[in-house]
């Protein structure tokens, strides 16, 4: 990154509603300027900083996956000032990019490994690049056997439902969709995202297991790994912090004394152990 | 002649003797106080459980920290499991009392769970003038006599009469002791002292008010240029209680954060207003301030309106509720009138 | 290369020759707090004073920063980058405890692979031209922490006060090259150099303050979660007067601000600091340190654990400031004795 702390200005391309409820939007940025898209070289589970100038900056995961090429994508749920801004954005806008920051995925290390991906709602965002990733022609020899499991409150939250179609007629990816609770039309899993990872039951052998979530899905999900016998290294975890510089300078997104968006937003179990529990 | 020592010495001992009654008799589970500081002229907050550490409770006229404060949040521990409301014993100077009472007016605290330990207060030091008048000096160590504050330090040695050099609130504080009423007889213990009005004569804001409105504007800018932002005002502050101050708000952000002179007028003006009607002149704001900027000045011009329209003096009753939180139809109301 | 002597009643002419080049900062006395401000005349200098209130960090990290402006045009938006600031600055009277936090300062700015150019540019273009300190304050414990008050290490130029005259010794090239400049300074005598090692042993002793301090403090969970962190923050209000007035604090805040009547804006970086509530609070409501416990246990570790963890330095000078400016006199120094407690009690456990 050329300037620490100036965006680099694109426009938005596409809008594109994920929910039925209609407050998660996936955004698709291109870059003004062509150079910027060159360096932006990025790994599936970066994030980037957005701005809607003059309202301010937030931090999110990157949707898209670096083998989509000439855009990127994020999904932005409605919650606080910025991403209300970005909920009432037309397409055409101005958005500016800080990125991409953290760490991102192993996706080197993982090479060889069986990879079972866990997301549960809004948090899928990073998983689905990952996943994109995994599955490009590029790469899906280098992994082993690639499962997801993807959980949501109900079938109208769940999100990227055009590649979830996609990626259920491929026969190199596993893909198991639950929802909470019954719901008419609904004929794939119904559960909570723990108690189907039991059922699925992946194999721990050489594989890494990818975790993300609310606080409790993570809690139960890694509970349920531990008896699978994943060991603490084969399970990763994507943090969430209030963020403001995204480069590890304003200090308030410390667990300890790592930062995630430097030293994360990825962390493995045996890393988290070892940092205080302030998170 | 005033014996500063004297008196100090016979509230510390009154103050311990009702506290360690208090725990004694199982009647609060916590006292809030004040301890000796580890700096000349300056105290710190205690709080105390246990009637043998009873003695760590001092009076000396350096407490400046409006105890009140400590009530919100509530003081709650977890006992077997559960979560309980403590109760809590007070050292109170009149004008921490008078904050309790109209945080109970206000309805954050329990009548309940409070005791005030009145206590006669004599006087805060203004602790920052005392520094900026000493200059490249360090005190080492204090010692009162008679009625002079005596400070000592590596080869120098000055005298400052009390009375001079109290902070300008405590010099025309009327209420020394918590103001007593019928419907607090029960939660006050120790010195106490009846009020049924008060007379203000504002003598302190006299030259503020006779300067024309630029010249007010250009005062104020300059006694407010320093200000860091770092809120220690709001947070000494008891009645400055929410939970997202204006401040920190950002949907819709109101006022800039920076230390502009703009945002710094508006920060302090705004939280003026706010405690229009509800400020009880203790002083902690300008105490604890670390640029030693004179804050009382705001609050004491919007105390002298609210006095003039309302005729109403914060914390002294809990029947009266403030101007700000009611009306009545013959308030003065000529800012909505045309102008013929 | 050899030392100097300024007469106090030759810095109007030092002053004068130093402001052609350089913006002067010197101790002022503004209201009666010690600053350091810009200085034009040599008469608006204080040069009596133990040290400032608000430490120098101000003059390379600003309490308020442009991080870029930018302009409307319809739905179009041009960013405008901060200029590069070119002016060169003299720090005139800096303490060796402040000095030392500019080390501390810039290996934290320039640490990683993103640099922090705001700052570092700044830093670079900043000379140190420091004073010993005579007379130590007791809330002083530079000595604990490596440092001592006649420390000239991480300055450019440093200076010892012998009442009348300065006793200048160049330290850096930058500084050697000053010095040169200024060539109608004479040299300094015998005497007066013994004289400067008197007063640095004089000033050494004076130091009343010792605490052992460990290299980094390093917790298992059962300390962090010690009920002594109760104790320590029990009475802490969460304003930010120790962060603000802390020379090694760096924590800062980013704010768009915007002209709508005139179609332009600016984002902004503002002091900012771990005791507001609103320092770690997510969107979502949820709040890692939620309480003054987890606040000021997060501030102390952040000095003593973490920060000598990533970089091998202690994050506190031993100026003291926070002691003497804490409204409710939390004081450092028995926090950091409550600390060695907890860390003895994990070696009695190991041990046992």
């Amino acid at each position: 990154m050329l300037d620490l702390y100036i965006p680099m200005l694109t426009n938005i391309k596409s809008i594109t509603s994920e929910n039925k409820v209609n407050d998660i939007k996936t955004f698709e940025f291109v870059f003004q300027n062509d150079d910027d898209l060159k360096n932006f070289n990025y790994v599936p589970g970066q994030f980037a900083e957005l701005s809607i100038i003059g309202k301010g900056e937030c931090p999110i995961g990157i949707a898209s996956s670096p083998t989509e090429e000439g855009s990127v994508k994020f999904t932005i749920k409605k919650m606080g000032t910025v991403t209300s801004q970005f909920h009432k954005s037309e397409v055409g806008d101005v958005v500016g990019i800080r990125g991409p920051l953290g760490n991102g995925w192993p996706v080197e290390d993982m090479k060889g490994k069986d990879i079972v991906v866990i997301g549960g709602g809004f948090a899928f965002s990073t998983l689905r690049s990952l996943t994109e990733y995994i599955l490009h022609k590029d790469n899906r020899d280098k992994y082993g056997k690639l499962t997801v499991i993807y959980g949501n409150r109900d079938s109208g939250e769940t999100l990227y439902k055009f590649d979830l179609e996609k990626w259920e007629k491929r026969d190199d990816i596993e893909l198991v969709l639950t929802i909470d609770r019954e719901e008419e039309g609904w004929t794939k899993k119904v559960g909570f995202v723990a108690p189907v990872v039991k059922e699925v039951s992946p194999s721990s052998k050489n594989a890494i297991a990818v975790v993300c979530g609310p606080p409790i899905m993570i809690k139960t999900t890694i509970a349920v790994l531990e008896e699978l016998e994943f060991g603490d290294e084969q399970i990763l975890n994507s943090l969430e912090m209030r963020m403001k510089c995204g480069v590890g300078k304003c200090g308030r997104c410390n667990i300890g004394n790592k930062y995630v968006c430097l030293d994360g937003p990825v962390f493995s179990l045996a890393e988290l152990k070892k940092l205080p529990n302030e998170y | 002649m005033v014996d500063i020592k004297n008196e100090n010495q016979k509230i510390e001992e009154k103050m311990r003797n009702v506290a360690r009654d208090l725990l004694k008799e199982k009647k609060v589970d916590l006292i809030i106080g004040y301890s000796e500081g580890t700096l000349p002229l300056a105290s710190a907050p205690v709080f105390i459980r246990d009637e043998q550490e009873v003695n760590k409770l001092v009076w000396n006229n350096s407490c400046y920290v409006n105890l009140a404060k400590y009530l919100i949040p509530n003081i709650r521990e977890n006992i077997n499991g559960e979560f309980v409301d403590l109760k809590v014993g007070i050292i109170s100077k009149g004008c921490v009392a008078r904050s309790i009472i109209h945080l109970l007016v206000e309805h954050q605290i329990n009548k309940e769970n409070i005791i005030i330990i009145g206590i006669n207060c004599n006087g805060i030091l203004d602790r920052r003038r005392i520094e900026k008048d000493i200059g490249a000096h360090e005190i080492t160590e204090t010692e009162v006599s008679g009625d002079y504050l005596i400070v000592k330090g590596n080869k120098f040695e000055k005298k400052f009469k009390f009375e001079d050099y109290m902070n300008e609130l405590c010099k025309h504080c009327k209420i020394r002791a918590p103001p007593i009423s019928d419907s607090l007889k029960d939660n006050i213990v120790g010195e106490c002292q009846e009020v049924d009005s008060l007379e203000d004569p504002f003598e302190d804001i006299i030259d503020f008010e006779k300067k024309s409105a630029d010249e007010k504007w250009a005062f104020m800018n300059e006694v407010l240029k320093d200000c860091t932002r770092c809120y220690a005002c709001r947070e000494a502050c008891p009645l400055c209680y929410c939970n997202l101050c204006f401040v920190d708000q950002n949907l819709p952000t109101w006022f800039g954060k920076t230390s502009e002179i703009s945002d710094i007028l508006i920060f302090h003006m705004v939280r003026g207003l706010h405690l229009a009607g509800r400020c009880v002149e203790c002083g902690a704001c300008s105490s604890v301030c670390p640029m030693g900027i004179d804050l009382s000045l705001i609050n004491r011009k919007i105390n002298q309106i609210v006095k003039d329209r309302f005729d109403f003096v914060s914390g002294l009753s809990l029947e009266k509720l403030s101007p700000m939180m009611t009306y009545k139809m013959n308030d003065k109301q000529e800012f909505m009138l045309e102008e013929n | 290369m050899q030392e100097k002597i300024i007469f106090k009643k030759e810095i109007p002419k030092l002053v004068k020759e130093l402001t052609k080049e350089y913006v002067f900062y010197a101790p002022k006395n503004v209201k009666g707090n010690i600053e350091y401000k810009r200085v034009n005349n040599s008469k608006d200098i204080e040069l009596e004073f133990l040290n400032s209130k608000v430490p120098p960090k101000e003059i390379v990290f600003p309490r308020m920063e442009t991080m870029f402006t930018y302009t409307r045009n319809g739905k179009n938006i041009e960013i405008q980058k901060p200029k590069k600031v070119e002016d060169k600055n003299i720090i005139f009277g800096i303490r060796p405890c402040d000095a030392h936090s500019f080390v501390l300062l810039e290996h934290f700015f320039n640490f990683g692979e993103f640099k922090d150019d705001l700052f570092l540019n700044k830093r670079k273009n900043t000379i140190l031209m420091g004073i010993g300190c005579n007379t130590p304050r007791n809330t002083c414990f530079c000595t604990s922490l490596e440092g001592h008050p006649f420390k000239k290490d991480d300055m450019d130029i440093f200076m010892v006060d012998l009442d009348d005259r300065y006793v200048v010794s160049p330290i850096s090239d930058t500084g050697k090259e000053i010095i040169e400049g200024l060539s109608w300074l004479v040299d300094a005598k015998e005497e007066d150099l013994e004289k400067a090692i008197e007063l640095s042993k004089k000033a050494e002793s004076m130091i009343s303050t010792t605490l052992e301090i460990q290299d980094s403090y390093d917790f298992l969970d059962s300390q962090f979660s010690d009920p002594i962190w109760k104790e320590i923050s029990e009475t802490c209000m969460g304003c930010g007067s120790c962060s603000f007035l802390c020379p090694t604090c760096t924590c800062f805040d980013v704010i768009d601000e915007e002209d709508q009547y005139n179609n332009r804006g600016r984002r902004m970086r503002i002091w900012d600091t771990c005791q507001f509530c609103l320092y770690s609070l997510h969107t979502s409501g949820h709040n890692p340190r939620d309480s003054s416990i987890e606040r000021c246990r997060n501030r102390i570790l952040h000095k003593f654990s973490y920060y000598p963890t990533n970089y091998n330095l202690i994050g506190c000078v031993g100026c003291g400031r926070c002691i003497q400016l804490c409204p409710v006199n939390n004081d450092l120094r028995v926090i950091l004795k409550k600390l060695n407690e907890i860390q003895k009690k994990e070696e009695k456990t190991i041990v046992a």
